[in-house]
């Protein structure tokens, strides 16, 4: 007999069981975000006078971009399955070698701007190499790159700000487009669309994905897992220091303590943004609007809040306690569906 | 029959669009062995789960000593002493084997000292008991895979199981563990034990089982029968509703064609010494051993996951030095279908697509690694349909597939990839009868149209149904090849000898 000829050509699509379905639009994070959103928006307009002028929205624009961006830094890291608390740091060096760079050899702004994707490169690359190599946990590995390049940084610079960059920089930041939209917003929605398609259409998003997913299965099925892993965190350097980039544009100067001590100031929108968005934690799940729209969340909950008088400090508690609803509702959502046999 | 320990009753169970149980009976008699047997999907797991209280029953009757009970949880279960031995390990691995043992009693409260001394004393019972030789105080992590099963079985004892269910426990253990296993079941049995033993392998419960329940889609296909007068054909028939065909294909011999893949005094960083093998175009050369042999971590060495240390690898008449997986697939078409699907064979969170698609990415990705879905789709299909994965859709979560479906996924993943040399490792473990023998025509197919593959497997009718030609190992090395003539008692007589042969040398 010839088994060849006694296979029966299937359709695959038709058998098979019917018991799950999958959960769709309306049971994923992202509705969930946009109702928030919409929610706490009105609430704000309607509780505060100024939420909804344009120069709020404008300011609230340029946050929100800062924090989709530094929200990414961090996720493209998670998806495969680590962290990466250096982002802070990353983003504030990055800039200020541009900046030193900028000041004096009088670079203009696009070289500039080069220099700092570069930096946050080569520190995201020494983070990677670090993690593959050593075999460290991410965490550990990242905890002392954090206080290696802010310490360094901090002594090259002798923590002095540099304020003489081009004027471009300050301009982009005050830029407003139709009186109420900045430009760094329309920035974090452009890096969102090439997320997105880095994740949805390219051989190296799904191999990031895949890494982070099963690493072994994935080494097992031809990729090269290290290298996969040091990609990420490249991505998450350069992510950081656009993000640094753009808080420079804001202020018209890199400052050495722009992101706070150490560039702490970052860790909480760093996570609390696709850990909103649905991104696992343990890796291999990634959702790019998610993480636009956590952050978006994120940002504007402050600007509401600090406009309806809440003390800065209840604020950061508040935001807390959002990371940990967000959390332990996710929990809950995901029992639920398991109960009702939904795939996610 | 004689006394009846745990009974249940027109037992049901429904999942959402799935009547997984369906007026199932069991009858166990104290002090006896009793099969459960299925093929996977039968309802087996259901049924366990119902009886140790993972599951809430809700539609029919278990009676332990004739009076009716509801297990809310596992632990009222395991206090009415039905003790369950998963089929995965759930130890603690940095945990001492004392530890784990008496981790549910590691002190009166949970404030109080663990006294090491009494925990270690008391796990010593137990061990004892089951003439286990091992030092209470070991991590179980330094322990073999059949002594952590044993350990399990130590504890599920400790905890005065008069019911002991056990799920493929001989699923990693060798022909002499099991032996070993297979005299402590009989001991525990005329101690008055009750064992309900879930095997896929059929001679095993033959060997050893005094009744047997075979359910089929849910139903029971046969209730409580004694073993006496049943054969392996019974069984089969029992489970798939017909006789198991042996497949009578014709001996291939494919020794003249081409050499696709020679090894020449291979050895390798895990302890393989001298390793020759030819493994020619078109070929199915099985590689038999028992579990340890060292197989698995050849062919894991061939792909590049582990380094050679001497000899050469010569594949397709080049010279191959192969430093990683993604080198071993894209440069010497070189493809591992692993043995552990859920670990390293497939990505369970991620779609069919996705796991059929993986090995093609780097062969497909355009301009800045652009992926079309659609081209991957094109790729993959045909792998897919001829395979028959019954999926709903291409997006599905691999996860969610049944285990043989799982498993053709992930040969589906190597034939998208066009690979020109296939290990397979284990191809059917955990995987129907129905399923199994078509896998076998799958792979004797892709060896048709040239594809040369190297088989493990420790199932001897599936080795001597697909191989023109068999090298057994032991202890890392080659010890003989054979030419499959398809005669199943020589064969395996010839398979003995040469393993055996070996193991009187080493003595």
């Amino acid at each position: 007999m010839q088994p060849a000829s006694s296979l029966p050509l299937g359709q695959p699509r038709s058998a098979g069981s019917p018991s799950f379905v999958r959960a769709g639009f309306l049971g994923g994070n992202e509705f969930g975000l946009i109702v928030l959103i919409v929610v706490f928006a009105t609430l704000f307009t309607l509780a505060t006078k100024g939420f909804a002028s344009p120069f709020n929205l404008f300011t609230l624009g340029r946050t929100m971009g800062i924090d989709i961006l530094i929200g990414f830094s961090m996720m493209v890291v998670i998806v495969s399955g680590g962290l990466n608390l250096a982002v802070g740091a990353i983003g504030v060096c990055a800039v200020m070698a541009a900046g030193w760079a900028m000041e004096t050899f009088g670079l203009p702004w696009p070289l500039g701007l080069a220099v700092c994707l570069l930096v946050g490169a080569a520190l995201g690359a020494v983070n990677g190499e670090a993690i593959v190599r050593s075999g460290v946990h991410s965490f550990i590995i990242t905890l002392a790159t954090m206080s290696i390049f802010f310490g360094g940084m901090v002594f090259l610079s002798r923590a002095e700000a540099f304020r003489e960059l081009p004027p471009a920089i300050a301009a982009f930041g005050k830029l407003r487009l139709m009186g109420f939209l900045s430009p760094l917003l329309l920035v974090a929605v452009a890096t969102a669309l090439v997320l997105g398609w880095l994740y949805r259409f390219t051989s190296l998003g799904r191999r990031m994905l895949a890494a982070g997913a099963s690493p072994k299965a994935a080494e097992v099925s031809g990729i090269r897992v290290d290298r996969t892993i040091v990609g990420c965190h490249i991505l998450s350097g350069v992510l950081a220091a656009l993000a640094g980039a753009m808080l420079t544009a804001r202020h018209g100067a890199a400052i050495p303590s722009m992101a706070g001590h150490l560039g702490q100031d970052w860790l909480l929108p760093a996570f609390l943004a696709p850990v909103l968005g649905g991104t696992l934690l343990t890796g291999g799940k990634v959702s790019v609007l998610g993480t636009l729209l956590g952050a978006m969340l994120v940002s504007m909950l402050t600007n509401g809040l600090l406009l309806l008088r809440v003390g800065e400090f209840w604020v950061q508690a508040f935001l807390g306690l959002l990371l940990l609803t967000a959390v332990l509702l996710d929990l809950g959502r995901r029992r639920l569906l398991a109960r009702h046999r939904i795939a996610v | 029959m004689s006394e009846v320990v745990l009974q249940a009753r027109a037992i049901g169970k429904s999942f959402p669009g799935v009547r997984a149980l369906d007026k199932v009976d069991l009858t166990l008699a104290k002090g006896s062995i009793h099969a459960l047997l299925g093929e996977n999907g039968a309802g087996k797991s259901t049924l366990i789960k119902l009886l140790t209280g993972v599951h809430r029953l809700e539609e029919g009757e278990l009676l332990l000593d004739g009076k009716s009970v509801q297990f809310d949880d596992p632990h009222a279960a395991i206090a009415a002493g039905i003790g369950v031995v998963h089929q995965e390990r759930n130890l603690i691995p940095r945990f001492s084997v004392a530890e784990n043992i008496m981790l549910e009693r590691l002190g009166p409260s949970v404030l109080s000292r663990v006294d090491q001394a009494t925990l270690r004393a008391e796990a010593k019972r137990w061990l004892d008991l089951l003439e286990l030789d091992v030092n209470p105080a070991t991590p179980v992590m330094r322990l073999s895979a059949a002594k952590m099963q044993l350990v399990e079985i130590a504890k599920a004892l400790s905890l005065r199981s008069r019911v002991l269910l056990m799920d493929e426990p001989t699923a990693s253990l060798t022909p002499h563990e099991t032996e070993h296993l297979f005299t402590l079941l009989q001991r525990l049995k005329r101690d008055g034990v009750t064992i309900v033993f879930v095997s896929h392998k059929l001679e095993e419960v033959l060997q050893i089982c005094d009744s047997v329940t075979v359910l089929r889609d849910g139903r029971n296909a046969c209730q409580s029968q004694p073993m006496t007068g049943m054969g392996r054909q019974d069984l089969v028939r029992l489970m798939i509703g017909r006789a198991e065909q042996i497949p009578a294909w014709e001996t291939r011999d494919r020794t003249t064609a081409p050499v696709a893949l020679q090894l020449d005094k291979v050895s390798t960083s895990l302890g393989h010494q001298d390793i020759d093998l030819t493994l020619h175009r078109g070929e199915i050369l099985g590689l038999y051993g028992l579990v340890g042999a060292g197989r698995s971590e050849l062919a894991k060495c061939l792909i590049g996951l582990f380094p050679l240390t001497g000899g050469k690898v010569t594949i397709d008449g080049q010279p191959a030095a192969i430093g990683s997986v993604a080198e071993a697939l894209n440069r010497f078409g070189l493809g591992y279908v692993s043995e552990d699907r859920k670990q390293e064979g497939l990505v369970l969170a991620h779609s069919v697509l996705d796991n059929a698609g993986i090995a093609v990415w780097s062969k497909l990705a355009g301009f800045l690694g652009f992926l079309k879905n659609g081209q991957i789709r094109e790729r993959v299909l045909p792998a897919i349909e001829r395979l028959e994965v019954k999926t709903p859709s291409l997006a599905q979560q691999v996860g969610l597939l049944s285990g043989g479906n799982q498993q053709k996924v992930s040969v589906a993943k190597w034939l998208a990839a066009g690979v020109r040399i296939l290990i397979i490792d284990e191809p059917s473990v955990g995987i129907d009868i129905k399923t199994k023998a078509y896998l076998h025509e799958l792979i004797r197919a892709l060896a048709d149209d040239g594809t040369s593959v190297l088989l493990i497997t420790s199932d001897m009718p599936e080795m001597i149904t697909l191989a023109d030609r068999i090298a057994v190992m032991d202890g890392y090395r080659l010890t003989g090849t054979l030419v499959n003539d398809r005669d199943y008692p020589r064969m395996s007589q010839g398979i003995m000898n040469l393993i055996h042969g070996e193991e009187q040398d080493a003595a």
